[in-house]
């Protein structure tokens, strides 16, 4: 058997486990829990360091037929798309974990649920078949709404739940209408996403068809990312869910709308998405520049980092939208960055909001000295957020607009704005308004993070965004022939020659110059 | 093996940093005693690299590739060369010297662990900048200095004007980086490399290869410099940047961090065309003087100094528009020692007064504070460009250059010289001479050695740093031969007046004018006098020419009205028909949506979907 179906069963099996177990076995859940979904994550360790960078294709694949009518199969490999975020989301997960410690309530439906949606998320990234690829992500998705809906907070829990769930339910349907449109054009009674990447680029879906199945996959996925204008749920939803909820979901469920697209949408209808890229880089504009308008004027924390994450998601359609290899590399790194960020800082905030009671700016000053830790650990996410170098993030960013410059060099720059000010300017107002400042009289008894499996969480998720800051060819050297596959695609049939992977790969070296 | 030194250079700060973070934060000294041998350990290792390898080692660029993908290539190396190594003893040697006065100044905050890791974070940025041989680390490094000196001087940041100032100088370089950014995107898709060596191979085999584009990639990567080196429309955040302690303010803000933007600009002087040279110039030019005439009217000790700076780095900014790179390094050389020399010695002046910084409390302190004063008067001679200084070689090749180019920048550049001494003076006059204004003038005595020591290293560069043969050096770099002949010290001395005579002497003119002027009102002057003289002009000087109120203005109406509006469409349109009314603030429109709010997810659920349909239908249109 492969090692992800190990990395997917273990979080199965502690499901299953704490379903066996009465309610009130609290500290067995819990530990059952965090044992699970730490194995899942040494195991994705392993996974990343044992994968073989200089392969295109997928590895690690397991293949176990299902239904043999239809062509679905349990079908589970990782090429360069989808290694870094398996990788990410085992390590979210296990943090998501250790960060449950809050809820007190139900503890055994939540970790049943937490456990599913882990599941759910794993699956859904290592799948290479589309039924279960899309089979997973529903998987996932439920439990996300039940836990906003049973343990969320706020008092706009319920309507955050209504919208979330509307809003994405919605992008899941019009997703699978364009899956299975797919399925029927093409004709091949498969649904083995490799086995119809290879059918299509021989003999492609007819380019009227391409044309009305891309939008559905486009706004389906686009919704599921809160593609601009489709956003509103995302800081809503995130305001009033759960911290582990929001870490999973912000930082790696949301990230399968953007996988599906570079995964199946483009490569298996190019002639679509060359039509479609000028749409989804104007709209890509709507996420970094007017949610980042929008994130300036929160007073909220939540609601400012909720925006602040949508707003990020503008630059992976950017990258996506270049259709570039260098763009695309870019738009993967971004999605593991963003993953990584965005679970720290939902974690950190989940653990200042438990602890002050409340996430509205105005109430919040001078918190750096009482909590020295959380608040400096909460300072260089904001400052990772904003685009530092050093951390991931900046790679990603960076990598996104040299690919997009050739293609869409006045969105580029506006784009950069976004980064660079706009993204400035809210994450610094943030500092100043929480950390910085006279220290005010109201929150004395602050506590600093001292467990140890929090601070562990906080540790695992900074250390991984300066790991890949500082060697990014960890990842990208590992993106970069899948990426590469993806361009060729894609590109205009005239010039479709896969010379970039043989040049690419030829000038590893580093030039000597005297 | 020695070829390992630089890498040793640049990386034992990151592994100070991150030691104290881990390990010694609690700890004061041993924080600062890390700190501090990293330093000069780089100083030593720099001059042992020398020795060994000389000024031209045979290999100089040591690269390792950071990211390849597809036609995108960044590598992380270390460029060796005059100009590099020469820039690594700047910041090694000076800042040498301000981290042991550091370990004085800061000896009674409790989070000096703190302040040591972050001047440690930003030793090694700016060794970064220093040594990159490409445009994207440089970049990379050149956001680690922003971010290294929001923390520095945000140092206080329970006080809010700290936490205030760190944000708006962060923000401020944010776009000059924005401006760099973009014009580093446009010489990579028109040349495609970011490398200096390949980059400037290209140009120089085809000097129009960037097209159209030469004169906005120019400009766009000096906006780089704009922010860093606090040139105008960019100076802002320097003044204002005070508020962290003095020897951050010596050791960014006179040092290295705004000699960045300068270094900058004469590492990639081959993307220069003329136009583009030409807007610097006057940019620089146009800075040097605002800055020397708000210098005049301040009454703050380090506030003088920080104008001084801006007005000195326009100076330099000046010197390249007008094609000498050469000239702009020796000044930002002697300038680095001479202006962090004088910041410590504000500091010095500061800790004695226990912090006060208003020169007009102060007075007298020549006899409480003999060798702090002796420096600073040093200091102040160098800065002002009296022979033989090191500062008056420097800035005499400075206007000499503008004399060669640009007769009106010259004449500007001879009134900022006089307006310099004028400052200058007028702040030693009343600070240091005279009577004591206040008590704590009276009770000021000298700091300890380990605040004194630095001074009085610091003090021989600023002596004798002019007949160290910086300029014979630099011109080796630039290619082109050195202006002064050299020959016995006498000979060099002179040799400004031998060789560009009118100059030189106009220069020295100016200067003997600006101290007459500030000998004349300011020597036992109990108030300031010039306020009731010039009326208005005064104050309008004083208060920066309302710069900083003018861009609030035109912030609040263009960026922040956009957010305004963008979150005003976010809440009533584009989330508006799900809207339920958020609180008190949303009733009016609540009142009227609640037609449309039966509670049934059901036809929420259709009407969302219809608008779907619509949009769709409309895009689908559009896009065929």
């Amino acid at each position: 058997m492969s090692t992800i179906t190990y990395i997917l069963l273990w979080p199965l099996l502690g499901a299953v486990c704490v379903a066996a177990l009465p309610g009130s076995f609290r500290f067995a859940i819990r530990s059952i829990a965090l044992a699970t979904t730490f194995i899942s994550m040494i195991l994705a360790i392993l996974l990343f360091v044992g994968f073989d960078a200089s392969v295109a294709g997928p590895q690690f694949v397991q293949k176990v037929p299902w239904v043999q009518a239809l062509g679905i199969s349990y079908h589970v490999g990782v090429d360069g798309l989808n290694i870094g975020l398996l990788l990410m989301g085992a390590i979210v997960a296990f943090t998501a974990a250790c960060m449950s410690s809050e809820i007190e309530t139900r503890l055994k439906e939540y970790y049943i649920l937490l456990l599913v949606m882990t599941v759910g998320i794993l699956s859904a990234f290592a799948s290479l078949d589309l039924f279960f690829f899309y089979f997973f992500h529903e998987l996932a998705l439920i439990p996300t709404f039940i836990m906003i809906g049973l343990w969320g907070r706020g008092e706009n829990r319920n309507y955050a739940t209504y919208k979330i769930t509307i809003y994405l339910s919605i992008g899941a349907l019009l997703a699978l209408i364009g899956l299975i449109s797919i399925y029927v054009q093409t004709g091949a009674r498969t649904f083995d996403i490799i086995e119809l990447t290879r059918l299509v680029s021989a003999k492609p879906i007819g380019a009227q068809s391409q044309g009305i199945i891309f939008p559905f996959l486009l706004f389906g996925f686009g919704i599921l990312v809160s593609l601009w204008p489709f956003h509103t749920w995302a800081p809503l939803g995130y305001a009033a869910a759960p911290t582990a909820t929001a870490m999973l979901h912000a930082g790696v469920l949301k990230k399968f709308g953007l996988y599906g697209l570079i995964r199946v949408a483009i490569p298996l209808l190019p002639d679509a998405a060359r039509d479609w890229t000028q749409v989804l880089a104007l709209l890509c504009l709507g996420n970094i520049l007017y949610c980042g308008f929008v994130a300036m004027r929160q007073k909220n924390l939540l609601l400012l980092i909720g925006n602040s994450s949508v707003a990020h998601m503008g630059f992976v359609f950017l990258g996506i939208a270049s259709l570039s290899l260098v763009g695309i590399t870019g738009a993967v790194l971004v999605m593991i960055a963003h993953g990584f960020l965005a679970a720290l800082t939902f974690a950190l905030i989940g653990f200042l909001h438990r602890q002050t009671g409340t996430v509205e700016m105005d109430r919040l000053g001078g918190l750096l000295p009482r909590i020295p830790f959380v608040g400096a650990v909460m300072i260089m996410a904001m400052l990772a957020g904003c685009g530092l170098p050093g951390f991931a993030n900046f790679v990603g960013e960076v990598t996104v607009f040299f690919g997009a410059w050739k293609v869409f060099p006045v969105i580029t720059v506006l784009a950069l704005w976004g980064a660079l000010v706009i993204g400035g300017v809210y994450m610094l107002r943030a500092i100043r308004t929480v950390f910085h400042g006279p220290a005010t009289t109201a929150f004395e008894s602050l506590k600093d993070a001292v467990h140890p499996l929090a601070r562990l969480s906080f540790v695992l998720l900074l250390g991984s965004l300066l790991l890949f800051g500082f060697f990014p060819r960890l990842l990208s050297d590992k993106i970069r022939p899948a990426a590469d596959q993806i361009a060729a695609m894609v590109a205009p049939r005239e010039t479709t020659a896969p010379v970039l992977a043989g040049t690419s790969a030829a000038t590893d070296e580093p030039i000597l110059r005297r | 093996m020695s070829y390992a030194f630089p890498w040793f250079v640049l990386f034992l700060p990151l592994f100070a940093a991150v030691g104290i973070v881990l390990f010694t934060l609690k700890n004061r000294n041993v924080s600062a005693t890390i700190s501090i041998a990293a330093i000069v350990g780089g100083f030593f290792l720099t001059l042992l690299f020398l020795v060994n390898h000389g000024w031209t080692p045979g290999r100089n660029e040591v690269n390792w590739l950071w990211m390849v993908v597809g036609d995108l290539r960044i590598e992380f190396g270390l460029r060796l060369d005059p100009l590099s190594l020469l820039m690594l003893l700047v910041v090694t040697g000076v800042g040498g010297a301000i981290h042991i006065y550091s370990r004085g100044y800061m000896h009674d905050d409790p989070n000096a662990g703190r302040y040591f890791a972050s001047l440690s974070l930003f030793t090694f940025s700016m060794l970064g900048v220093v040594l990159s041989t490409n445009f994207v680390q440089m970049f990379i490094f050149w956001e680690l200095v922003g971010v290294s000196s929001y923390l520095l001087i945000g140092f206080w940041y329970a006080r809010p004007s700290a936490a205030d100032a760190c944000k708006k100088a962060f923000l401020t370089n944010r776009l000059g980086d924005f401006g760099f950014l973009w014009g580093i995107l446009m010489v990579w898709g028109a040349l495609g490399s970011v490398n200096f060596v390949e980059l400037e191979a290209t140009l120089k085999a085809n000097p129009v290869a960037l097209g159209s584009l030469a004169t906005a990639a120019g400009l766009l990567v000096f906006c780089g410099a704009l922010g860093k080196s606090a040139q105008f429309p960019l100076h802002v955040w320097l003044p204002d940047a005070m508020e962290g302690p003095t020897p951050v303010s010596a050791l960014i803000h006179a040092a290295t961090m705004v000699a960045a933007g300068v270094y900058m600009l004469c590492r990639v002087f081959f993307i220069f065309n003329g136009p583009a040279l030409e807007v610097i110039a006057w940019i620089g030019g146009f800075t040097a003087l605002i800055a020397a005439l708000m210098a005049t009217r301040q009454d703050d000790i380090k506030r003088i100094l920080a104008y001084s700076t801006l007005s000195q780095l326009g100076y330099m900014v000046m010197a390249v528009g007008l094609q000498g790179t050469v000239p702009a390094m020796y000044h930002l050389t002697t300038h680095a020692a001479f202006k962090a020399m004088l910041f410590l010695g504000a500091g010095s002046v500061i800790h004695a007064m226990h912090h006060e910084q208003n020169i007009w409390k102060m007075g007298g302190l020549r006899e409480r504070m003999p060798i702090t004063y002796r420096t600073f008067l040093l200091g102040t001679l160098a800065l002002c460009g009296v022979p033989p200084f090191s500062g008056f070689f420097s800035k005499d090749e400075v206007l000499t250059q503008a004399f060669e180019h640009n007769p009106v920048l010259f004449a500007i550049a001879t009134l900022v010289a006089m307006l310099t001494t004028f400052y200058m003076f007028r702040l030693v006059f009343v600070a240091f001479r005279g009577g004591h204004r206040a008590d704590a003038a009276s009770h000021a005595h000298e700091s300890p050695g380990v605040m004194t020591w630095p001074l009085m290293f610091l003090a021989i560069p600023t002596v004798f740093a002019g007949f160290w043969g910086i300029e014979t050096l630099l011109a080796h770099q630039f290619g082109g031969a050195a202006v002064h002949a050299s020959g016995s010290m006498l000979d060099h001395l002179f040799s400004p007046f031998n060789h560009a005579p009118a100059s030189a002497f106009l220069g020295l003119g100016a200067v003997g004018i600006g101290f007459l002027l500030a000998q004349r009102l300011y020597a036992n002057a109990e108030t300031d006098p010039l306020p009731e003289k010039l009326g208005w002009v005064s104050e309008f000087v004083r208060d920066r020419f309302y710069l900083d109120e003018l861009y609030a203005i035109l912030i609040r109406i263009t960026h922040d009205a956009l957010a305004q509006v963008s979150d005003a469409l976010d809440r009533w349109v584009v989330s508006g028909f799900l809207v339920k009314g958020t609180h008190g603030s949303v009733e009016l429109l609540g009142r009227g949506l609640r037609l449309l709010q039966t509670g049934s997810l059901q036809t929420y659920a259709l009407m969302f979907a219809v608008g779907v349909a619509a949009l769709l239908y409309f895009l689908l249109g559009g896009a065929q």
